[in-house]
Parts: C-alpha cells; structure tokens; sequence
C-alpha cells in the first residue's frame, strides 16, 4: 500500500502526545511527598493504520511497555489524547462506553507463565472475555466459540479442559493468543509475546500471528526488542529511547537507511546470525540513563557519536517528516547510512 | 598447527553422561556429549533450553546440583581428567584455570559486600598476595573491562553498578587470575542489545589479548556468529553438529541445524512465512529413542530410531546423523 493511499484513509489508533508519570515519593515517618517523576512515556505521537503492523523498538526502560498498557487502558494518562476510528478513549466516564472500547482492543502478554490463571481451566480462560461481554449469549454458544478459537490458534479440543501447567511456553502463548482474539478485535497490542520462546517455537508463534492477521484483518502494534523479529513481522518501526519516539518509518527504509544516531548504533550492536553479512560497529558508550532524570536537550546526546556541545545539549529536538513517512527526531540526521550491508 | 597437535588440547570432554534424579524419574541431561576446544580458541555451543548446554558448564567445573551426577565420561583438562577430583583438587582449577561468568549478574554478586571485597577474596585465596596487591590487581582488572573511576568506584555495592557494569565486572573477576578458560554461560542474555555490544567486544577483546581459551554457551545463533571460530550444536543432551562457524552458517549439515538457521528471522530476507521446527524440544526425563532429534524430523526414516554416531566430514566438520550423504538431495 503507498503512503498516498494511506493518506485519504483514517487511522484506526491515533495516538496524540500521551504522557504517563509515575511519582517517586520520599516517605516521612507519617507522611509522604512526591520529589519527582519517571517519566516513562514523554509525549508520543503516532498514527496506526487499517491491518497494517506496527513494530516497537528500544531498550528495557526505553516505555515501550507503560505505552503498551497506556493503549489499553490499563494505566491512566497524565495528558494526551489516544482515538480508535473516532472514539477519544481517554474520557470514556460510561461503563457501556468502557466495554465498547476494550472489546476493539486487545493485548497479548510477554510472559506466558503468569498472564495466565493457574487455577482455572484454558476453556474458562478463554472464555472470560465472553462471559464479560456478551453476557447476553447461551453459554453453550459461547463454549463452542472457544472451540472454533482454539482450532485457529493451532490447539485441539481436548485441550480445553486441562490447566495451563499442562503445555509448554508456545502452547501457553497460543491459549494467551486465543484469549485476546475471540472477541473479534480490531487492534491487537502485542507486548514482547516471543521474547520468552526459544527460536524454533518463536517461529511457530510469529508465522500464526500473521495468518491470524490476515484471516481477521487484524491490526498489530507489536512490540519487542529483538530487531530481526521486527524487521521481519512488522510494516512500520516506532523507535523509541526513554520515553518518546526518535524514528518512525517503513521497515523496510529504516533497517535500509536509518536516520536517527541512535537507530544506527542499535542497528549495528545486533549480531547478525550470518558471518556473511557486514555491518559498521558503533559500539555506545554508558547506560540507558534513568527516566527519573532525563538529560537536557536530546535525550541521546549524551551517548550520542554525533552530538555536538551546543544545539544537542539545549534544545530538544522534534519529530520532523525527513522524507515523505520518515519521521526522526534529531539535530543531526543522517544520510544514506548503510549500517548492514545486505 | 603441527605443534599444536602433539600438545594435549585444552578441554576434552569425551563420552559425558550427566544424570539428575528427580522424583518424576532419571533426566538423562547429557547422553555422551563429547567436544573439545583448543588453546586460545573462542568456541560457541548453541542449542535451545533444556539441550544440556548449562549442565556441560556445570559439569565441567562440577557445581551441580546436588541431585545431578556425572554418571560416566572424561573431562580431560590440559590433558588431567577432572572426573572424580575431590573438591579440594577442584577448588585449584575452579577460578585460577577455569573461570566461569553466568547469565544473571545480579544473582552472582553479593549484594552486601561490597566489590573490592568480593574481588579481592577470590584473588588472595588463589594468588599469594598481600591486601594492597590484590586490590591493585582488582583495580587493574577493572580498568581492562572500562570500569570509569575504577580506583573509587571498586568500594561501591553491586546495586550501584547497571546491569551492563555488573555483568563486565564478573568478566574483570573472572579474569583477574588470568585463566586458561573461560566459560561463558549466556552472559548477555539478560542485557540490552547495545549493551550486549559493549560486553560482546570487551570478552572479545580480551580474550585475543590474554590468549584465552573461550567456551561461549549461548542460545543466540547472531552472539555465536560474531564471537566464536568453531560451534557445537547440541540438541536433547547430545552433540548433533561441531564444525567452523563459517562452514555451520553455509552449509550446515544436520537437519536441526539447519531448520533452526531457517526458522530465524534474517535480514536479508523478505517478509513471509518462517519454517517451523514442528512439535517442541524433547524432554530428557523420557527421550526419543535413537536420534532425539527424529520425531520432529521432516527426514526422518527407520534407521532414525537407533542412535546415530558423530560422522566426520572433513575439515573438523562433523555430525550426527544417519542421513548425512543424502542431506543435499532434500
């Protein structure tokens, strides 16, 4: 699909500069006050579109994970505005309203150990969004929906009335799987859901996740930190570095050409299963610094090769369309950089 | 290379059975797992959880759990076997011959005590040294792994260290004896990529320069590429394939390697459907006859159910399996 075609068309998420907060508190013996704040997500803007999937990159600590459970509502924000089609789902008061939205949006959780009820049957679990919403349906109705779920996901019938300790970490993803999809949703948030497989299994789970997408006309925002897994599921690549987005783009021109410094020394410390392949070593000085205190200016800079003493380290740079689709915030961008050479 | 030959190699393993006897039965984790590595070289063993690749670590230094046993084998470390040394003998190799750095950095370090301490600790006891000595060497090894500050910073407590200055810090403890090995047992894993990087380069660095022998256990095929010379690929407790790096990501020969480098996602590749490894890795409480591998073997024939031996194919290029001449024809 062209960028122009997706032009004329409305996004399905429409993310508008969100902010979330979390207060550190000095306790007193009775009373406590808040000193500061994490800022884990600082102002994210992006657009998702109709079936298309989303891939989000960056370190541990980078918010991709508090912008996850911001999207469906599992955190409250501190500012901004979040729209599916034209739904704004910040300021939903109704509890109708509230039942609306999450059945549009769904997740898919990291860890398949405890994002499920160890003391309930994979068929309860999987029924549970039904019985919230759609009290309404026979349950033996509901039964067989879990059924028809569950031969999707690649399980058999039987294993609806056994425990979650019964499978192994794929099979567990694919029951985490079934549970996000059987309330038909538009917009799936994926958080990490291979990172805990081993390779053979991960392949099993991705290839599933894209058949799921194009039998559903499912849209995916996939987050993980394992940039092969990005490059090859998703169509666009969110790069975020504590707490905001530094590059957004198609895949397929960022892994090519990346434009932000810190998307090209992530592109270069991954090692490539292929000692055929060659790539430029950038190896980055220091540590992801803490959201707590975020350095002035850039928020790179400071493990920046490119920064410079004086426009990096005052004035934070914006989020700018480079090319046509290519977003990157940075000073400095660069051009045709060829990190991997294919 | 001549020379080389006559000396002994630096590890052997040959024939290795590990067992751990739990309540649900006997766990066969290593069934005559043998491999070697050489003066001086970086070798990776790969595989997925549960193929055994910790437990050969833990063996070879024997820290195993106190249900898991080494049942029958020989570890021959610069030509001494180290099976059945008591734990005195072993406490002269553990950390002056062979060193080893695990995959969690917190849980290796004391929290409580502070770095000069835990550093200097190990090097008295196996270096005869005053105090003031041994802190230099922690300093000085310190520094080698780019510590900033490290003549202040060594009085510090692991918590005020990131994941990333632990991780390099067990390196310097590690090698502050200057061992003959390094055993390496997923030492990035738990980190960020760009700080997989730094880690990376420092063990890399190192190693050439103290002439290290390194034995890298890890479940990431991009780690093996970029650090190691020669691959083990273990599968269910067994060794399925030993060959270059390079010949193992060109050609490899064993059906498992094979299907495990085309069920990653690369980079080169365009977008569409990866190729599975059906079903899941075998539980060694009750394995497949035979090659372990076969139930999820798409080449699988009868001959498959009997165990197949290491068949060398030239240019230290060796595998396990009974349909290694036909491979090419699939």
């Amino acid at each position: 699909m062209t960028t122009e075609e997706q032009h004329n068309r409305e996004p399905i998420l429409s993310v508008q500069n969100i902010k979330k907060y979390y207060p550190v508190k000095q306790h007193a013996i009775l009373f406590s006050r808040i000193v500061n704040f994490v800022k884990a997500v600082d102002g994210v803007s992006f657009d998702i579109y109709k079936g298309e999937t989303v891939g989000l990159v960056g370190e541990s600590g980078c918010g991709k994970s508090t912008l996850a459970r911001c999207l469906v509502k599992l955190e409250k924000l501190n500012a901004g505005e979040i729209r599916i089609e034209e739904t704004d789902i910040v300021t939903i008061t109704k509890r109708s309203e509230e039942l609306a939205f999450r059945k549009e949006i769904q997740m898919i959780f990291q860890d398949p150990y405890s994002s499920l009820n160890p003391r309930k049957l994979v068929l309860d679990i999987i029924r549970e969004p039904l019985d919230i919403h759609m009290k309404r349906m026979p349950f033996e109705e509901r039964n067989q929906r879990v059924y028809e779920i569950l031969n999707l996901v690649g399980l058999e019938h039987y294993h609806a009335l056994r425990y979650p300790h019964e499978f192994s970490g794929g099979q567990r993803q694919r029951i985490g799987i079934a549970r996000a999809l059987i309330l038909n949703p538009k917009i799936v948030v994926c958080d990490e859901p291979v990172s805990a497989l081993d390779v053979s299994v991960q392949a099993q789970i991705l290839n599933l996740l894209q058949e799921l997408q194009e039998e559903f006309d499912l849209t995916f925002l996939f987050i993980a930190h394992d940039l092969s897994v990005i490059k090859h599921i998703s169509d666009k690549v969110l790069v975020m570095y504590l707490g905001v987005i530094v590059e957004f783009g198609p895949t397929s021109e960022i892994f090519k050409n990346p434009s932000h410094p810190y998307t090209v020394s992530l592109l270069s410390a991954i090692p490539i299963p292929n000692p055929a392949i060659e790539k430029e070593r950038i190896i980055l000085e220091g540590d992801v610094p803490s959201p707590v205190d975020i350095p002035p200016g850039c928020r790179f800079s400071p493990r920046c090769y490119k920064a410079d003493d004086d426009l990096c380290v005052t004035i934070e740079p914006q989020l700018v369309e480079l090319k046509p689709g290519i977003f990157c915030a940075c000073h400095y961008p660069e051009k045709d950089k060829q990190v991997i050479k294919y | 290379m001549a020379l080389k030959d006559k000396k002994p190699k630096l590890l052997e393993v040959e024939d290795l059975y590990t067992y751990f006897m739990t309540e649900s039965g006997v766990v066969e984790a290593l069934d005559g797992v043998s491999f070697d590595v050489n003066y001086g070289e970086p070798v990776g063993i790969v595989g997925e959880s549960g193929c055994g690749k910790s437990v050969t670590a833990q063996s070879i230094l024997q820290i195993l759990p106190r249900n898991g046993k080494i049942m029958d084998g020989k570890i021959r470390f610069q030509g001494h076997d180290l099976v059945g040394l008591t734990d005195l003998q072993m406490n002269k190799i553990r950390g002056r011959k062979i060193a080893l750095i695990m995959q969690d950095p917190l849980s290796a370090l004391n929290p409580v005590i502070s770095i000069d301490e835990q550093m200097t600790e190990v090097i008295k006891l196996h270096q005869d040294v005053d105090d003031n000595e041994a802190l230099e060497i922690a300093i000085q090894s310190l520094d080698a792994v780019s510590i900033p500050e490290a003549e202040s910073r060594i009085f510090s407590y692991p918590h005020e260290f990131s994941g990333g200055m632990r991780q390099r810090i067990l390196v310097a403890r590690a090698l502050a004896l200057q061992p003959e090995l390094l055993v390496a047992d997923e030492p990035t894993t738990a980190l960020d990529v760009t700080i997989q990087a730094q880690v990376l380069e420092i063990i890399k660095d190192l190693q050439k320069k103290q002439d290290l022998g390194l034995m890298l256990i890890t479940h990431n095929l991009g780690v093996i590429a970029e650090m190691t010379q020669r691959v083990h690929v273990f599968y269910g407790g067994r060794v399925v394939e030993t060959a270059t790096t390079e010949d193992l990501f060109s050609t490899p020969q064993h059906p498992y390697t094979r299907a495990l480098l085309s069920s990653i996602p690369s980079f080169s590749a365009e977008k569409g459907r990866l190729e599975v490894i059906p079903g899941f890795v075998p539980q060694l409480i009750n394995p497949p006859k035979g090659c372990r591998f076969h139930p999820r073997c798409p080449w699988a024939t009868e001959i498959c159910k009997t165990k197949p031996s290491m068949v060398d194919l030239g240019n230290g290029h060796a595998t396990a399996c009974h349909h290694y001449d036909k491979l090419e024809e699939y």
